[in-house]
């Protein structure tokens, strides 16, 4: 199979998984959800695939301009659907984040996302472009688990789903924000000190990176320090998500910078 | 404590510090940083005198925004170290008083007798918890004796590990931007430059530009040897994202071009009333060449520019360094009388032919080749506050290891002599994963009290 029919396939996958899980929801069936799981983890597989063979025909990292790292997003946020969602009485974030992943699939497959895979300029020829952006990425995958469960706790009718959804949404950021530093800030210093001679240029994207670091470690002091629970830090989680999605997708479009690969 | 102490211990002035550098932070991505004052007149109108008072246009740079940083960096110092000292102790220190009524407050808790002696029962507790890899202290006093069980004891002390951290890179910030050093050493092929403050010089061997087959750069080379006292000590082949470190200087490829000065031009001479007739010549700007034929007899070049255009006034000018347009200024003469004069065209042979003394001249002249050397931009950085940026990471991503997951955990007993047996009350406090913990907690206890 190529590499197009294979994301094709996971895309189906996700579609299939997506309508499985909002069945599960309204048709109050929770053992549904277990089809939906599946259904995800069989388009995992293809869609490692279709990375895998990707990567092996470019010869590169697959993350080198907007259509492979969206679909790298969407996968790592699968994985940490999986890594979620698998434990029986876990809070329902399947279907929500599910659709997250169907949005951006969707993204990556239209025609607005070049699919051509560019030879790669000479500062992106480095192991650090697998290092640095696979684990920010990752990172940024749990802060979106982190956003969904936030959403639902929001939206959420009864106490005990809320402590449920409050304390999910900080076991996320409690994997998302390690990964996130050392991908994104230090992986990214360190590449930025080989290629570039400097470790940090306050670039649109660095910058954007220090804000959504800064609005995560606001999240954990209101919560640690000051006991803000639910609300307040549901909203903070919220805002460094979008920080996070800004990070990763504003600044290639709106701010120009040494990062702009699109 | 004193007022100055107590207002930068604040958490809260922390969280209004993270705030106010979030928000100057944003104003920094929108505004773009370190342009002409003529592009911020364009862009921003009359805002732009109040945006360059405030420092908006260098803000990363700006006073202000560095005091935010200094501030922010003392208010985690003071915090760090008005705490350290009782959380140290809490994780290393020695179990202080515990009474069995204060242990029974606790959420995760267990009482039960055991018909041991007092000395007896509490070798026993202690010997299970050391099973489960707690570290046991033992104070005895009259009829009880307390056991202090610690795990996971630097947990505790993650949260100060990464403040440190963010401390040292911090300090490794403000040590690169006052000590740091930076300069470009353009050089052509065979050059040597020497590097400022250092004590020795580069010599460009070799420079190359890979290109993909398709197109676009894939690499650009530069063999360099470092020269000292006169003598080659090391050559090596510096591309982007593999620099030379040599002494504590970093060498970088940073950017390339062509030298112009002096291209060497091939220049083809032709009559269109002979079609047989055909010379070439290659010379320099400046330079001139005899062709010895009766009706050419030499010819000139005056000038060269890459990428040609006519500027104001009609004035030659290059748009860039790129052979985009490359024009040269030629001269031809038949004795005393010239019979070309005018820019000729690599890219357009048709377009822009000569004139001789009288009327059109009797030649057409072709730029064939052009040929310049490229010169490479080496970037030469000596950065000390990059190692102690590494060192800061490390106690960073370490102490977020430890905050998140390395939770510690507390087991307090005390075993108290009671009409003969002796009564175990137990409590136990977790750092994180309070479940986990609680079940632990009750394994450890169930065992205790199971008669051996």
């Amino acid at each position: 199979m190529t590499e197009s029919s294979l994301f094709t396939a996971a895309f189906a996958l996700y579609v299939a998984a997506l309508i499985v899980y909002f069945a599960a929801l309204f048709a109050r069936r929770e053992k549904w959800d277990r089809a939906g799981l599946i259904l995800a983890v069989i388009g995992l597989c293809f869609h490692t695939a279709a990375l895998a063979l990707r990567t092996g025909s470019s010869g590169h990292a697959p993350f080198t301009n907007m259509y492979e790292s969206l679909s790298f997003l969407s996968w790592a946020i699968v994985v940490a659907l999986i890594i979620f969602g698998r434990k029986p009485r876990a809070a329902r974030l399947g279907p929500y984040l599910m659709l997250i992943v169907v949005a951006l699939v969707a993204l990556a497959s239209s025609p607005l996302m070049p699919k051509g895979a560019a030879p790669l300029v000479p500062a992106l020829q480095s192991y650090w472009l697998w290092l640095h952006v696979s684990v920010t990425l990752l990172g940024e995958a749990f802060f979106a688990v982190a956003f969904v469960a936030s959403i639902l706790y929001l939206a959420a009718g009864t106490d005990e789903k809320r402590e449920r959804l409050d304390a999910l949404a900080y076991r996320a950021v409690a994997v998302g924000f390690p990964l996130f530093t050392l991908g994104g800030l230090i992986f990214g210093m360190v590449w930025a000190y080989r290629a570039w001679g400097r470790y940090w240029a306050w670039d649109p994207k660095e910058v954007w990176s220090l804000i959504t670091w800064f609005v995560f470690a606001l999240y954990l002091h209101t919560r640690i320090v000051m006991g803000w629970k639910g609300k307040r830090s549901a909203i903070v989680a919220i805002v460094g998500f979008l920080a996070a999605l800004f990070t990763y997708f504003g600044v290639n479009y709106l701010l120009a910078g040494l990062h702009s690969y699109t | 404590m004193r007022p100055f102490m107590r207002f930068f211990s604040s958490v809260k002035l922390a969280i209004v510090l993270l705030i106010l550098i979030t928000l100057a932070s944003i104003l920094g991505t929108l505004i773009p940083q370190g342009r002409g004052a003529a592009e911020y007149a364009a862009r921003y109108g009359s805002l732009s005198g109040f945006f360059s008072a405030l420092q908006l246009t260098r803000l990363y740079q700006s006073p202000w925004y560095l005091g935010l940083l200094l501030l922010f960096a003392l208010n985690i110092a003071v915090c760090s170290v008005i705490r350290i000292g009782a959380k140290w102790r809490k994780a290393f220190g020695p179990a202080e008083a515990a009474d069995a009524p204060g242990l029974m407050a606790s959420k995760v808790r267990s009482r039960f007798r055991l018909a041991l002696p007092l000395a007896a029962a509490g070798d026993r507790v202690a010997a299970i918890l050391r099973g489960r890899r707690y570290r046991v202290s033992r104070s005895a006093s009259g009829a009880s004796v307390v056991l202090l069980a610690r795990k996971k004891r630097l947990g505790g002390l993650g949260s100060d590990v990464v403040h440190l951290g963010l401390l040292v890179i911090l300090a490794g910030g403000f040590t690169s931007g006052l000590t740091g050093r930076r300069s470009d050493l353009a050089m052509r092929e065979g050059e040597t430059v020497d590097v400022p403050r250092a004590g020795f010089s580069l010599r460009l061997d070799k420079f190359d530009t890979e290109y993909y087959p398709q197109g676009g750069v894939k690499d650009w080379k530069s063999t360099v040897s470092v020269i000292e006292n006169g003598a080659p000590v090391l050559t090596r082949v510096v591309e982007v994202n593999h620099p030379l470190v040599h002494r504590g200087v970093s060498f970088y490829q940073s950017s390339y071009g062509y030298d112009w000065t002096s291209p060497r031009l091939g220049l083809e001479v032709r009559k269109p009333a002979d079609a047989s007739f055909s010379r070439s010549v290659v010379l320099r700007p400046g330079e001139r060449a005899e062709v010895g034929d009766p009706d050419v007899s030499r010819i000139s070049v005056r000038g060269f520019v890459p990428d040609f255009i006519l500027g104001e006034g009609n004035k030659v000018q290059t748009r860039s360094q790129e052979p985009r347009n490359p024009a040269a200024l030629v001269e031809a003469w038949k004795g005393e009388e010239r019979v070309f004069s005018g820019w000729v065209f690599a890219k357009y042979p048709d377009f822009g032919q000569g004139h001789g003394g009288q009327g059109p001249s009797p030649l057409t002249i072709v730029l064939k080749t052009y040929e310049a050397a490229q010169y490479s931009v080496l970037e030469a950085a000596r950065d000390p506050g990059a190692n102690i940026i590494w060192l800061g990471s490390l106690l960073l991503m370490a102490g977020l290891f430890l905050a998140f997951y390395w939770p510690s955990r507390e087991i307090r007993v005390v075993l108290e002599e009671a009409q003969g047996r002796v009564e175990v009350t137990a409590a136990g406090r977790a750092a994180k994963s309070r479940e986990a913990f609680q079940a632990e907690f009750d394994r450890i206890f169930d065992e205790a009290r199971r008669p051996s």
